[in-house]
């Protein structure tokens, strides 16, 4: 397709009037924007028709022009309502988004509670156990403390001494065992009576005619642990207001027992 | 020109304003060539209002080193047209032209749309019909040179020949005018 050929057969002509098809269309624009000559004669050929149009123009009615910006105006507002109603959409899609987001702050929450709750529970299993840890190591002190008394009765060396109760007290008896191996002194209170709670039981120490505290027998156990006094001669027990004396009310002295 | 191209930018970036000023402009020339094809003045309104809404939706597609706006606006309204007049009247899919004549013969002698006014009045008649053919008839030049009963490289020259006479007839006009500036 030379320009020549263009020019003769009237190609630029169809061209303009758009008859020729999709190839021929592209190949003429192609020629045009590197052929200066031939733009401009296209150019001529444009406005000549265009002024050909306009000299034979026919004022259209007035309506067609209303009735067309009515369509645009009308386009315009359904392309906004499209807008809208897909914002809509979106609102929509927000509100089951919030709804999501409700069940998962609810959910979050219903968990907070439930986290709370078994903290709590944990704290009392927490608690518990260390209710029982205390007791356990109280169990294993008092355990120990039974183990060293039963050691200390069982020495070899210990000496065991029976306190029967005088007239103040018939039915009473005490067992104590001396060990002056390891020093110590331990009653077996089992069939002391019992006193008011006025009262304790005091023991004591005879040493060259002196009474020495040893100490007051606890209430509420069997074998109790009395302080060991070097070169005592005996031992008694009196009877003696709570807390016990600091000297033996001899008038209420209910046993006593003479060492070897 | 420039304000056009100002107009055509606006058009581009939908401000219906500038679709008013362009179809006043254009319009007119627009409809005579619908109403030349169609020779109905309702369905001429309807294409026309047709062809201004696909200027309107497709102003995008207008690229101005391709050619002026006024051949983009014709070839949209002559493809519409001609889509229409296809759709609407098998005998013209057949390219039995002589519905052209079956018509005009119905068509009251007070037709003013088809009369043809300015330069091209004082051609030839052969190169009057020419360019009538091809330009207000929508005919291809294939289509027209039977229609004209003359072999396709003789109605070619008739169009060329014509085209040539007008320019002509135009830049004198145009030379007129200068004078007149000139004297005035």
């Amino acid at each position: 397709m030379d320009k020549k050929m263009i020019l003769d057969d009237g190609l630029l002509e169809q061209f303009l009037l758009g008859e020729l098809d999709a190839d021929e269309n592209l190949q003429i624009e192609q020629l045009l924007v590197s052929d200066a000559e031939l733009k401009a004669h296209y150019s001529h050929l444009e406005q000549d028709f265009e002024r050909l149009g306009l000299d034979n123009a026919i004022t259209p009615p007035d309506f067609v022009k209303a009735q067309l910006l009515k369509k645009i105006t009308d386009n315009i507002k359904q392309t906004k309502e499209v807008t809208l109603e897909s914002n809509r959409n979106s609102n929509w899609f927000l509100g089951i988004a919030a709804s999501i987001a409700l069940l998962l702050f609810a959910g979050s929450a219903w968990m907070y509670n439930q986290l709370n709750s078994f903290k709590q529970k944990l704290e009392i299993v927490e608690n518990e156990k260390l209710e029982l840890d205390n007791k356990i190591n109280t169990l294993n002190k008092q355990l120990n403390n039974e183990l060293a008394l039963l050691t200390t009765i069982t020495h070899p060396d210990t000496e065991q001494y029976i306190l029967k109760g005088n007239t103040l007290m018939p039915e009473g008896k005490v067992i104590s065992y001396v060990n002056h191996e390891t020093k110590s002194v331990i009653v077996n209170t089992e069939r002391l009576p019992e006193l008011d709670e006025a009262h304790d039981y005091q023991m004591w120490a005879d040493v060259e005619g002196e009474m020495i505290n040893m100490g007051v027998i606890s209430k509420g156990s069997i074998l109790a642990v009395m302080s060991y006094i070097e070169h005592a001669e005996s031992l008694n027990i009196t009877i003696e207001p709570l807390g016990g004396s600091d000297h033996p009310t001899v008038e209420r002295l209910v046993t006593n027992v003479y060492l070897n | 020109m420039q304000n056009e191209n100002a107009l055509i930018q606006q058009l581009q970036n939908k401000e219906e304003r500038a679709l008013s000023f362009l179809y006043d402009k254009y319009a007119g020339a627009i409809y005579s060539v619908i109403l030349k094809m169609t020779r109905d003045e309702g369905i001429a309104q309807n294409l026309l209002q047709d062809t201004f809404m696909s200027v309107w939706e497709k102003a995008n597609s207008y690229d101005n080193s391709k050619g002026r706006f006024y051949t983009w606006i014709f070839r949209i309204a002559r493809n519409k047209t001609l889509n229409f007049l296809r759709k609407n009247d098998p005998l013209i899919q057949t390219d039995d032209f002589s519905v052209y004549d079956s018509k005009e013969a119905t068509i009251s002698k007070d037709a003013d749309f088809l009369e043809l006014n300015g330069a091209i009045t004082s051609l030839e008649a052969h190169h009057k019909q020419a360019i009538e053919l091809v330009y207000f008839k929508g005919l291809t030049h294939k289509e027209a040179h039977q229609e004209m009963d003359v072999p396709l490289g003789t109605f070619k020259s008739y169009v060329r020949q014509a085209l040539k006479q007008l320019r002509t007839a135009y830049t004198k006009s145009i030379s007129v005018v200068l004078l007149i500036f000139n004297v005035l």
